[in-house]
């Protein structure tokens, strides 16, 4: 009876979108978020996030490098000899990424040019090497991709609120739409030449250390909300 | 030489990587828990920074660009060759630090090899390429860039340390508060702009 | 534990399959990429003549863009001493194609200053105005900022500026090239004054003195805004031996 049982267990299970693959998606929005729980992928979401346009086009790019390497490397962790396991994982990140700055090129110059040095960077976002290391090595090709998905995504979203707040208060725009204000206090003697004309940015949200006090006020909301994360990190 | 000094400076305390540019993060926010960490981990950025930034520096101008060996437009390798010379040298040292003292190794333990994936490293590569400095320039901001995330790393590791002992609400104890150390920390850093001295 | 003879194998698929995809993509896109290099550096040069152009600048698309440069810009590149250069000659500096539109300024400041040519963009409205649109580069707080001034056709009254930068603060320096507001002071200043003397335009720190000639300046980036009136300066005269003998 025990020997069917292991048999059965060793049949390869079917592809399914059932509670555990969900939870694979889930899990990184909420219990372990990439950047407020993980601790990783800090450098670009407080770099990017001064406009809501290059946060999500970063969102994306990030997306695409994470299911891209997660399944590739899925498919080939068999194959892959484990002295040389570090290299070959940065260059698959590393191809996907150009692959990602060449398109970019091609296709949203202006984009390119706002995100520059920091879509390189996507390289070395710890998130990207933590999941290939902590989930892709060791599932199928299909789980990781849900993985690599759930963990992009659950970085877009942070990447966006910081960025919804920087911008917001920092200039008065979303998604370079003015919405409030027009007071540049930066010029002496202007001419207020918008509807609402009551708010001076703040120009402070637009420069780096801001991002950081906006994500610390961030995981202040997150670990209340969810007191299960307090001091896990 | 002024102009090497200013670099060196300016990439250490003015343009810092880590409270400026906020790179290198993760490892930064990880490891600052303890100031002995700190210490052996920032000596060990500026010593992959200050051997990797001319390195690479010869690979873009040798290699890559179209004034190179090969006489075309190579720079879409850029990303994977660079990437491939701090895998190696954090490689080298890794086995340098192992047996000069195995203590060190120990206590760095998983962020020694995460060095590879630190922002700063490869960022500070990318800017020098940005920036288009000589070899003598690259030189001088790796180790300048280096020496500044090291001061900044051992400077909130102290502070880290301290705080342990005060009142923080329980939801903002340790990662929340590392963030609002930093960024205060990083508008402290923003006082030292604007200033030159070869223009002094 | 894989032999040494599977890891070079691998090691050796993985670096062919990775440089010919990158290789393949890096080709098949090179003429678009270099094309959207110069529509956004074209698009640029248009911005210091946005108020004259027929239709929204904000809202431009990337073929508005080439149809106005091809339609009712001329293009010249100019020696130090005012007299043009051939298309030949122009390719002969390293820049494939022998328009402005393809001259570094920023290579051309790494040059002797005797030696440098300049790139000029005449752009005629319907109307039958014609404006004249100059290009200079200096240095910001950080790093190199640059710009282009449009001189409308009695080749003194500013019509407008566009400016860019590599690394300027964003909210500081950065307000040069994002702050709407500071750029359209420079609309109606004028370069020249009664008497005919250089002047320029001067950015002045604490608000401008004599609205014809200066403007005012951006709080906490004195600096990049010395670097712009250093900028404009230098810059604007280099093109006068051109302007006189018009």
């Amino acid at each position: 009876m025990a020997e069917t049982q292991v048999l059965v267990k060793k049949v390869a299970t079917p592809i399914s979108f059932g509670k555990k693959e969900r939870a694979l998606i889930t899990d990184p929005l909420n219990d372990n978020n990439p950047i407020t729980v993980q601790v990783l992928g800090i450098c670009s979401a407080l770099a990017v996030t001064t406009g809501m346009k290059n946060a999500a086009v970063m969102a994306v790019a990030v997306v695409f490098v994470c299911v891209g390497s997660n399944v590739i490397t899925s498919a080939l962790r068999k194959a892959i000899p484990s002295q040389v396991r570090m290299i070959v994982q940065l260059v698959i990140i590393a191809t996907l990424v150009t692959v990602v700055e060449l398109t970019l090129k091609a296709y949203a110059f202006e984009s390119y040019k706002q995100l520059s040095v920091f879509i390189g960077l996507i390289i070395t976002n710890c998130i990207v090497m933590g999941r290939l290391e902590a989930f892709a090595m060791a599932n199928r090709p299909y789980e990781s991709a849900l993985d690599g998905l759930g963990n992009g995504i659950g970085y877009g979203i942070i990447l966006l609120i910081v960025a919804f707040f920087r911008e917001l208060l920092g200039k008065g725009e979303l998604f370079g739409m003015k919405l409030i204000g027009a007071g540049d206090i930066y010029a002496i003697n202007t001419e207020t030449s918008d509807i609402f004309g009551w708010y001076v940015s703040n120009g402070l949200m637009v420069q780096f250390p801001s991002a950081m006090f906006v994500i610390a006020v961030l995981i202040w909301a997150h670990r209340a909300w969810n007191p299960k994360l307090v001091d896990i990190s | 030489m002024g102009e090497l000094a200013n670099i060196f400076i300016k990439s250490a305390f003015i343009e810092n990587l880590a409270l400026a540019y906020f790179l290198g993060m993760c490892s930064f926010l990880a490891v600052s828990k303890s100031v002995k960490t700190a210490f052996g981990l920032g000596l060990a950025v500026i010593f992959v920074l200050g051997i990797t930034m001319p390195i690479n520096w010869m690979i873009e101008t040798y290699l890559l660009s179209e004034n190179g060996v090969f006489s075309t437009d190579l720079t879409f390798l850029r990303f994977i060759l660079f990437i491939a010379v701090i895998a190696s040298m954090v490689q080298l040292v890794e086995m340098v630090v192992e047996k000069m003292s195995p203590a060190l190794y120990n206590s760095l333990g998983i962020f020694l090899p995460l060095i590879t994936v630190n922002c700063a490293i490869l960022g500070g590569s990318l800017f020098m390429v940005s920036k288009e400095y000589n070899f003598g320039e690259s030189v001088a901001f790796g180790l300048g860039g280096g020496f500044g995330w090291f001061v900044a790393i051992v400077a909130i590791a102290a502070i880290r340390e301290k705080i342990k002992y005060s009142n923080v609400p329980p939801a903002m104890r340790g990662l929340g508060m590392a963030f609002l150390l930093t960024g205060m920390m990083g508008m402290a850093f923003m006082g030292l702009m604007g200033i030159d001295f070869v223009n002094f | 534990m894989h032999s040494t003879r599977s890891i070079v194998i691998f090691v050796l698929i993985m670096t062919t399959v990775v440089s010919l995809l990158l290789a393949f993509l890096s080709s098949a896109w090179a003429e678009r990429s270099k094309d959207n290099a110069l529509l956004y550096a074209k698009k640029a040069t248009l911005g210091a003549v946005s108020q004259h152009l027929e239709m929204d600048y904000a809202s431009i698309n990337n073929e508005q863009v080439s149809d106005i440069f091809k339609n009712q810009v001329e293009q010249k590149v100019l020696r130090m001493d005012g007299t043009a250069l051939t298309k030949e000659e122009v390719e002969e500096l390293g820049y494939t194609g022998g328009q402005a539109e393809n001259v570094d300024i920023l290579k051309e400041m790494k040059k002797p200053e005797a030696e440098r040519v300049l790139p000029l963009f005449i752009y005629k409205k319907k109307s039958g105005d014609k404006f004249y649109i100059l290009s200079a580069a200096g240095k910001g707080l950080w790093d190199v900022i640059w710009g282009c001034v449009a001189l409308e056709s009695d080749l003194r009254t500013l019509a407008g500026v566009s400016f860019d930068h590599a690394a300027e603060t964003p909210g500081l320096g950065a307000e040069i090239k994002d702050n709407k507001t500071w750029v359209k002071q420079f609309t109606g200043t004028k370069i020249y004054d009664e008497q005919g003397n250089y002047t320029s335009v001067y950015v002045r720190k604490g608000g401008a003195k004599d609205p014809d000639y200066e403007v005012d300046g951006i709080s906490g980036a004195t600096i990049t805004a010395n670097g712009v009136s250093e900028m404009l300066k230098r810059g604007l005269k280099y093109y006068e031996p051109y302007l006189k003998s018009i």
